[in-house]
């Protein structure tokens, strides 16, 4: 047998680097996806359908907003729609699970410590994209006392801050992070009674 | 096994002499001969073949900054996943059912039941502590290479507890690093 092996020539997701066929056991999906309708068509015929079907309600879409006569019925069909062509999007994890799309918005809650003191809890300024433990060093000088990141119930951390600041600090985080809308900030009123900042 | 594997891992890298080198070919054509043809391509005896030593006793073959072969201790030396797909037939098959696919995504090391259920598929002539390739119900790539706990007639049998062992799966750090510089 002096026959020579050939190497196999694989197909590698240029998104996951994972061979085609496993990326839907790959860390992200959805991104793969365009890739894969791409490239690799075959593999997954039913992406394939997907896109043509969220290609073909956009167009009835459009007619319908176009075409039905009266503001109302527009605005009626086209939310329809829209809710059911966002269910692509949907991330799973790989239990089948649908994991919660994180809202970006920031919650203060004042909680009190002893009979005259409180502290002031911030949490959610990390879905904006900010480092906590800067956040927090800025709060504490700002407010001259003492801020600390905390981790809260859940994975997720939050800072608290000594003293009652709830009216300033709305203040204070939208001027120094201008990329936290004012309507995005909600206080904790018993229960989440949310008022917006 | 390769969970956590990067750069920093490596404790160190060493060019081996010709007659170290000779031995490593040695026994990888020993160990696979369906290789024998391509092993002159894969490790040719002019190119340095560099040894890469890491913590766990793990041993790594490395020709052109390309890992290739891996071993634990003086174990057999076992292929990457890349080389394996490069080259399916070098190894003997195990399949899996589908649902165990994305435990062995995640390290975990594979079960009988996962052998012995509908999806799966096992080769007879398999015995304890062999290299095999982990393939899975449906797809067509290897999806592991693990290292044999029991024999295919005891994992039949039995039916129970840990069947083969996961030692290199899709996306862990050995794949991920496909160049070592």
């Amino acid at each position: 047998m002096a026959e020579k092996l050939e190497p196999a020539k694989v197909l590698y997701c240029g998104v996951c680097s994972l061979p085609a066929e496993y990326c839907e056991f790959g860390p992200d999906f959805a991104r793969c996806k365009p890739w894969l309708i791409d490239n690799a068509p075959d593999l997954y015929p039913d992406l394939l359908k997907e896109a043509n079907e969220k290609g073909v309600d956009n167009v009835s879409d459009k007619l319908q907003a176009v075409g039905i006569s009266g503001a109302d019925g527009a605005a009626t069909s086209s939310s329809q729609t829209g809710g059911t062509s966002k269910k692509e999007e949907v991330k799973r994890l790989p239990g089948g699970k649908v994991k919660k799309k994180e809202r970006q918005e920031v919650i203060i809650e004042k909680v009190v410590r002893n009979k005259r003191k409180c502290i002031t809890i911030v949490k959610g300024l990390e879905g904006f994209g900010i480092k906590l433990s800067d956040a927090s060093k800025k709060l504490g000088k700002k407010f001259a006392t003492g801020a600390s990141v905390v981790k809260g119930p859940t994975e997720k951390e939050q800072i608290d801050v000594q003293g009652d600041i709830i009216y300033d600090i709305v203040e204070f985080i939208t001027d120094t992070w201008p990329d936290v809308p004012e309507r995005s900030i909600f206080f904790i009123e018993d229960g989440k009674k949310v008022q917006a900042g | 096994m390769f969970k956590k594997f990067s750069l920093e891992e490596v404790s160190s890298q060493n060019q081996v002499k010709a007659s170290v080198q000779r031995r490593i070919r040695q026994s990888i054509q020993e160990e696979y001969p369906g290789l024998e043809t391509v092993l002159e391509d894969l490790l040719p005896k002019k190119s340095p073949l560099v040894v890469v030593k890491c913590p766990n006793h793990l041993t790594l073959v490395v020709v052109n900054n390309v890992p290739l072969f891996f071993c634990i201790r003086d174990g057999p030396y076992m292929p990457t996943l890349r080389l394996l797909h490069q080259y399916p037939n070098i190894m003997k098959r195990f399949q899996v059912d589908r649902g165990a696919i994305k435990f062995v995504f995640s390290g975990a090391n594979i079960m009988c039941p996962g052998l012995t259920s509908p999806g799966g598929v096992l080769d007879e002539e398999v015995d304890t502590e062999r290299p095999v390739a982990i393939y899975a119900e449906g797809k067509q790539h290897a999806l592991a290479i693990g290292f044999t706990k029991m024999s295919a007639k005891d994992i039949k049998s039995i039916n129970k507890g840990i069947g083969v062992d996961n030692m290199h799966y899709l996306n862990d750090g050995l794949w991920k690093m496909e160049r070592l510089d």
